[in-house]
């Protein structure tokens, strides 16, 4: 059975080789007055090319843009929602990575496209179908400050439709696997069950496209038996921060698609391919009759290009090899 | 009368651009360490003069010699490798440490420049140093079964020159910890490593905390062992007031209120305003005023032009209300 590859998030801008183009050197420039708007978008859509080229060449299925001109995880999508203002910079998580927090201010509404463009150019540049990637409802709001709604629900439910016809959006532009990002899952207490229904069902009612919702960091137990009731195809786990989360396999429904986050993006240690495959190997033990794909935990772009490209390669190699194993 | 809202800084200050080229200069090979070091040099020394001029209390010597709070330290331990840029946000890069062997302190790493800086004023100037639950945190681990096994060595490192800083004349020492506000479940790990980098440092200690979720660790993390805690309040818009009128806060506070990620300089009037609602739940004896963090990611007159309205602002709090430095 094979076992399909893909990313989940941005991968790291700067280039594996000096001398190619540099995002980077291209922003600061455009700071400085030496550089215009066209430089920075060439550079931004040159930086794609080699993200996807990079997968591509590993043998990676399902591709992803790497969100080449996204400054941080939120911000780029809560900017083109009408009812958000962005503020200072605030940490995310235990990362040590920063964003600018969404402060939300008015009512919510989606007033036109935010990443169809930006996916499109990245579909011309690939051979392959690229995922789409957004951050999921829930940890948008968790991310945010609250400043108009004051209560969860109905904030949640706006953000969850917005989302929606966001990702109605993509799948117009061509998409056809729309990764939602939702590290809050991890942390989210049973009693925030209701409210997650209300902000993720809407994301996957009537979806042509293939979807996956990804928990990275922690396990997503204390609301799984809400999240196993939603319509989505995949379901990204980080099994090595959270190796509980092997205990949500055998309750995974019938016919779905486990994304088996083996690939730790939050450390420069390589793994092993082989031990990698064993990984694979116990889940399918566990669940002979589910989907697999194997990714990363989380973002590449906690590590440097270096590694994280080291990484990618190793985890095509782990899905060869699981592949191999499993008949 | 009472005494107390002192000034001071966090740390960082911004270095000037004639710097900045030396330090890419001295990348690229095209001058030699010593060039560089006596630019820093004088630079150190124009800095305190500058703070001086201000009128700050307890001084930084800026650490325009160090680049990342992080990787300036794990480059002068040993078990350390330093990795290739990662992206922090938008367009800033850091290279991040890796731990690759037991980590060591083998000499001392800030001790003369902590010297050179006092010797050129009167004032207390700060020694400053990153926590050892951050250093760990912050690196990647290729090394260590466990990040606790990280930390306490890390910890073991860090209190050596606590005590070198100590000795050599320091009256104050900040051993920053900003990771310890986003893993809760580790505050405890935290507590325990930072206690053990400032046992039997005597000096008067704090740590400096931002950019986290507070709702989670406090009141928690006045159990951190030191003098001081030093916080980030403008950039929150004072909000954690409001967590200390539900559980007051027990230290002395290095109490922020200037924004370091804004260019706009703030009025007199509202860091007054700031000040004064600090003053609402704490003593004057209790305060140190101060930016929210660093201010190297500040021009140079950025820095200067905050730090003279915040230090005009506290003089007049304490005429107001009858306060000595």
């Amino acid at each position: 059975m094979t076992i399909q590859t893909t990313l989940s998030g941005s991968f790291p801008k700067l280039p594996l080789t000096p001398g190619q183009s540099n995002v980077r050197v291209t922003r600061n420039r455009l700071d400085q007055g030496k550089a215009t708007g066209r430089d920075l978008s060439e550079a931004i859509r040159e930086a794609t090319r080699r993200i996807i080229a990079l997968q591509e060449s590993a043998g990676i299925d399902i591709p992803v843009g790497g969100q080449v001109a996204w400054d941080d995880s939120q911000t780029f999508v809560a900017r083109g929602i009408r009812g958000f203002e962005i503020a200072g910079l605030i940490r995310y998580l235990d990362t040590n990575t920063y964003y600018r927090q969404p402060e939300i201010t008015g009512p919510i509404s989606w007033t036109g496209p935010i990443t169809a463009e930006d996916y499109r150019s990245a579909q011309e540049m690939a051979h392959r179908p690229v995922k789409a990637v957004l951050p999921g409802p829930y940890s948008l709001y968790r991310f945010s400050k609250d400043r108009h709604y004051r209560e969860a629900a109905p904030a949640l439910r706006a953000l969850g439709e917005a989302l929606a016809l966001e990702s109605g959006a993509l799948e117009e532009a061509g998409a056809g696997w729309i990764h939602f990002e939702e590290p809050w899952l991890g942390r989210a207490a049973a009693a925030d069950a209701p409210s997650i229904r209300a902000a993720l069902e809407p994301l996957f009612h009537g979806r042509r496209a293939r979807t996956t919702l990804h928990v990275p960091f922690r396990s997503p137990a204390a609301v799984f038996d809400t999240i196993r009731g939603l319509g989505w195809t995949a379901l990204g786990l980080d099994l090595v921060e959270s190796p509980e989360a092997w205990d949500l396999l055998p309750e995974v429904p019938k016919g779905r698609t486990v994304a088996l986050g083996l690939i730790d993006a939050r450390n420069t240690r390589l793994e092993d391919p082989a031990r990698v495959a064993q990984a694979v190997d116990r889940a399918r033990s566990i669940r002979p009759d589910l989907d697999w794909q194997l990714c990363p935990t989380a973002s590449l772009e906690y590590l440097p290009v270096d590694r994280a490209a080291m990484k990618v390669a190793r985890l095509a190699e782990a899905a060869r090899l699981a592949s191999r194993n499993g008949g | 009368m009472p005494r107390g809202l002192w000034t001071t800084t966090v740390g960082s200050f911004p270095k000037p651009p004639h710097l900045e080229r030396a330090r890419n200069q001295f990348a690229r090979g095209e001058i030699t360490a010593e060039a560089l070091e006596s630019l820093e040099r004088e630079a150190t020394a124009d800095l305190i003069k500058k703070q001086e001029e201000i009128g700050l209390d307890i001084l930084v010597d800026g650490e325009l010699y160090r680049g990342d709070m992080t990787t300036f330290f794990a480059e002068r331990m040993s078990g350390f490798e330093i990795s290739n840029p990662v992206r922090s946000y938008g367009n800033r890069y850091y290279r991040k440490p890796i731990a690759v062997g037991p980590i060591r302190r083998n000499g001392p790493w800030t001790v003369d420049w902590w010297k050179f800086a006092q010797s050129r004023t009167k004032k207390p100037v700060k020694g400053m140093l990153t926590g050892p639950y951050t250093m760990m945190d912050w690196s990647f681990n290729e090394h260590y079964p466990t990040r606790e096994a990280m930390a306490m060595d890390l910890a073991d490192a860090i209190r050596e020159e606590a005590i070198a800083l100590a000795e050599a004349g320091a009256q104050y020492i900040q051993v920053d910890e900003p990771a310890v506000s986003v893993r809760p479940e580790e505050l405890k790990l935290a507590i325990r490593a930072l206690g053990r980098a400032v046992e039997g440092v005597k000096a008067k200690t704090i740590t400096h905390i931002c950019y986290g979720d507070f709702d989670v660790i406090y009141p928690a993390m006045l159990d951190l062992p030191v003098d001081m805690i030093d916080l980030e309040m403008a950039n929150s818009r004072y909000d954690l007031l409001d967590r200390f009128r539900q559980h007051p806060f027990t230290k002395e506070i290095g109490y922020g209120v200037l924004d370091v990620h804004s260019h706009r300089i703030e009025t007199r009037d509202e860091v007054k305003r700031g000040i004064l609602r600090g003053l609402e739940l704490l003593k004057p004896e209790q305060m140190y005023v101060d930016p929210d963090c660093g201010l190297k990611t500040r021009t140079v007159e950025e820095a200067m032009e905050k730090l003279a309205v915040m230090v005009a602002a506290v003089r007049e709090v304490r005429e107001e209300r009858g306060i000595t430095a």
